[in-house]
């Protein structure tokens, strides 16, 4: 073989490794983990693995597979449900979503819905026994707590990136297709969808007769429960993640890194100039009188209600996940870092960081 | 720098066509059409210097002098590759004009690959890359997300029509088959036993379409209209030159021509 042959076969070979490497498996499949936790572990859903972490020690109690298995793709928020299972699902190519005991990591039951036609970004919502499982092919799938579908699934549109929310009576499923749609979980009904504007990639928050949602239309709508909706509060950026609420007061935050608090009752912005530094994909989290910002910049911050910054963290990486309080515990899981998550006591002293073992 | 001047310049003008149709069922499928065109047109004068490159290349294995100093200077390399820049001084011919268009063509599949995926932004990660590859002057909040479907698929995966339960990539076919009918009709008669050049485009002729269907069958299936679009443009381009060697495509027509003085 001369020269020319082997630079070209190595030329073509090249290619298609370079091709490869940013393929579609690689790409589709690249996100941020998803973080849970009960009393006593956190659930880390961070790629081939679901990862359940004692919260006393930061160490590994189990792992879920066993072997890693390039079908099974783990980003997606895992959820305890008040029956004692630890509901998972997987962005992988099957689609897979299945129940495991929390306790030992076992495997209950799987799900590999040959029906679904999207990967599984957004946790389940469950409610009344029943699994409402929000898929990226714009259905959401009715299943009863054994994994059997209960019903046919419920079509909304659009992509579907966020866990519905439930007032106790409705659900609220928010959709990439600028929508906010209302269901009767009874009847199945579904009131006209609402317009938001923008597409909506988080759940939204549920308050007196009505949700809270933000979208990429840089606002804060409310909705009530008839479909009845109108905007209160404004951003300077896309919203990303949920609003939380506390005592009448919505805080939010934008992709400039904006943290904004607006009064519901008095229909007025209390502070909105609080600018950690990064943007802000993460859900805001509330414990007591503290509200936690984790930024795109890898930093977590402890804001008093009066927007007095009380400690700020610098963890690492890149903070998409958003933090989870558990156990006295703040909980980050940060993207890109040297530890795939770490622990933070109300005084923002560092408990812990996790990586997982090879 | 390659996010810079290659994923957002490209990420944004397939956005910016994608509004311009209406952002509406199939306007993704004709955007990529629209921007292979776009493509196409801006590398239309490398494309013809690759068709006359290649011409030359060819025909010059076929001429005497060229296979003289072969001959002559079989055993003394140095001395032969001196002779062969003299004759490509002296024709005006640029060795590596043919190579070129086709190197090329890879920055701008692999950046396409990556426009395609983020612009359709299938998690939320590529989302926000996404939110930072768009220009300002682009109305993004109302664009996304994108349409993927085009026709029968879904632009953002590979592409299959499920037979009797059974998927038949028909667009990796199409792709595959394409390259290689373009391959063949871009590739000259040799006279020349020896002929590397045209032992080298027999090569291409089997490898591109094979690797470019393999990609076809494996990446999403906008990469595919893209190659089939542009081959069908690179045969409408090597036809209007006249060139278009018809022949070829028929089995056992590279019948071996003599030598020219």
């Amino acid at each position: 073989m001369n020269m020319k042959k082997l630079t070209l076969i190595i030329l073509l070979a090249f290619s298609a490794i370079v091709l490869s490497a940013c393929g579609s498996n690689g790409a589709a499949l690249n996100n941020w983990p998803g973080l849970a936790a009960d009393a006593a572990r956190a659930y880390l859903a961070a790629g081939s693995f679901i990862y359940a972490v004692d919260l006393e020690t930061g160490r590994e109690v189990w792992r879920y597979p066993a072997e890693s298995d390039s079908k099974h793709i783990y980003f997606a928020t895992p959820v305890l449900t008040s029956d004692g299972q630890l509901l998972i699902s997987s962005e992988g190519s099957n689609h897979a979503f299945t129940s495991v005991d929390p306790e030992t990591g076992k495997e209950n039951w799987i799900e590999p819905f040959a029906g679904a036609k999207g990967a599984w970004v957004a946790s389940p919502l469950v409610l009344n026994e029943t699994i409402y499982a929000p898929n990226t092919d714009g259905f959401v799938y009715v299943l009863d707590m054994k994994g059997a579908p209960s019903r046919a699934p419920i079509e909304i549109g659009g992509a579907l990136w966020s866990a519905p929310t439930t007032d106790g009576t409705n659900i609220y499923v928010t959709s990439l297709d600028h929508q906010l749609h209302i269901i009767d979980p009874a009847t199945e009904f579904q009131s006209d969808p609402i317009d938001l504007g923008g597409a909506a990639p988080s759940s939204p928050s549920v308050a007196a007769d009505g949700v809270y949602v933000g979208s990429f239309a840089s606002t804060i709508e409310y909705v009530q429960s008839s479909g009845r909706h109108e905007v209160v509060a404004e951003a300077a950026n896309w919203i990303w993640g949920a609003p939380a609420l506390k005592s009448g007061t919505l805080y939010y935050a934008d992709l400039t890194g904006n943290v904004y608090s607006f009064d519901i009752e008095k229909r007025k912005q209390n502070w909105g100039g609080v600018k950690p530094d990064g943007p802000v994909v993460a859900n805001l989290l509330i414990v007591g009188d503290h509200i936690y910002v984790a930024t795109e910049a890898g930093t977590l911050v402890a804001l008093d209600p009066e927007s007095k910054v009380l400690w700020e963290k610098a963890v690492g990486g890149k903070i998409y996940t958003s933090p989870v309080a558990a156990s006295d515990l703040i909980l980050v899981a940060p993207y890109q870092a040297e530890f795939a998550l770490a622990a933070y006591d109300a005084e923002g002293k560092q408990a812990w960081t996790f990586t997982p073992a090879k | 720098m390659w996010q810079t001047i290659i994923i957002a310049p490209m990420t944004n003008l397939l956005l910016w066509i994608y509004d311009l149709l209406g952002h509406g069922p199939h306007s993704f499928g004709f955007a990529i059409i629209l921007f292979t065109i776009v493509v196409r047109a801006i590398t239309w004068p490398l494309n013809a210097s690759q068709v006359k490159g290649a011409q030359a290349m060819q025909e010059l294995q076929n001429d005497k002098e060229w296979q003289d100093i072969q001959k002559k200077y079989a055993k003394d390399r140095e001395k032969l590759a001196q002779e062969q820049m003299r004759i490509y001084k002296v024709r005006g011919i640029n060795p590596f004009a043919s190579c070129l268009p086709t190197l090329i063509q890879f920055p701008i599949i692999i950046g396409l690959y990556q426009s395609i995926t983020r612009a359709l932004a299938s998690t939320p990660l590529s989302m926000l890359q996404l939110a930072r590859t768009v220009y300002p002057f682009q109305n993004v909040e109302n664009l996304i997300p994108l349409n993927s479907h085009f026709l029968w698929m879904d632009l953002s995966r590979p592409e299959s029509i499920v037979i009797f339960g059974f998927g038949l990539p028909t667009l990796a076919v199409i792709v595959a088959l394409s390259t290689y009918v373009q391959s063949k009709l871009t590739m000259p008669a040799s006279t020349n036993p020896n002929d590397q050049s045209a032992a080298m485009s027999g090569m291409m002729t089997i490898y591109m379409p094979l690797m470019l269907g393999w990609f076809a069958l494996n990446f999403p299936s906008g990469i595919s209209v893209y190659f089939i679009v542009s081959n069908a443009l690179g045969i409408l381009q090597y036809a209007a030159t006249g060139r278009a060697n018809w022949r070829n495509l028929l089995p056992g027509a590279n019948k071996r021509l003599p030598a020219k003085k």
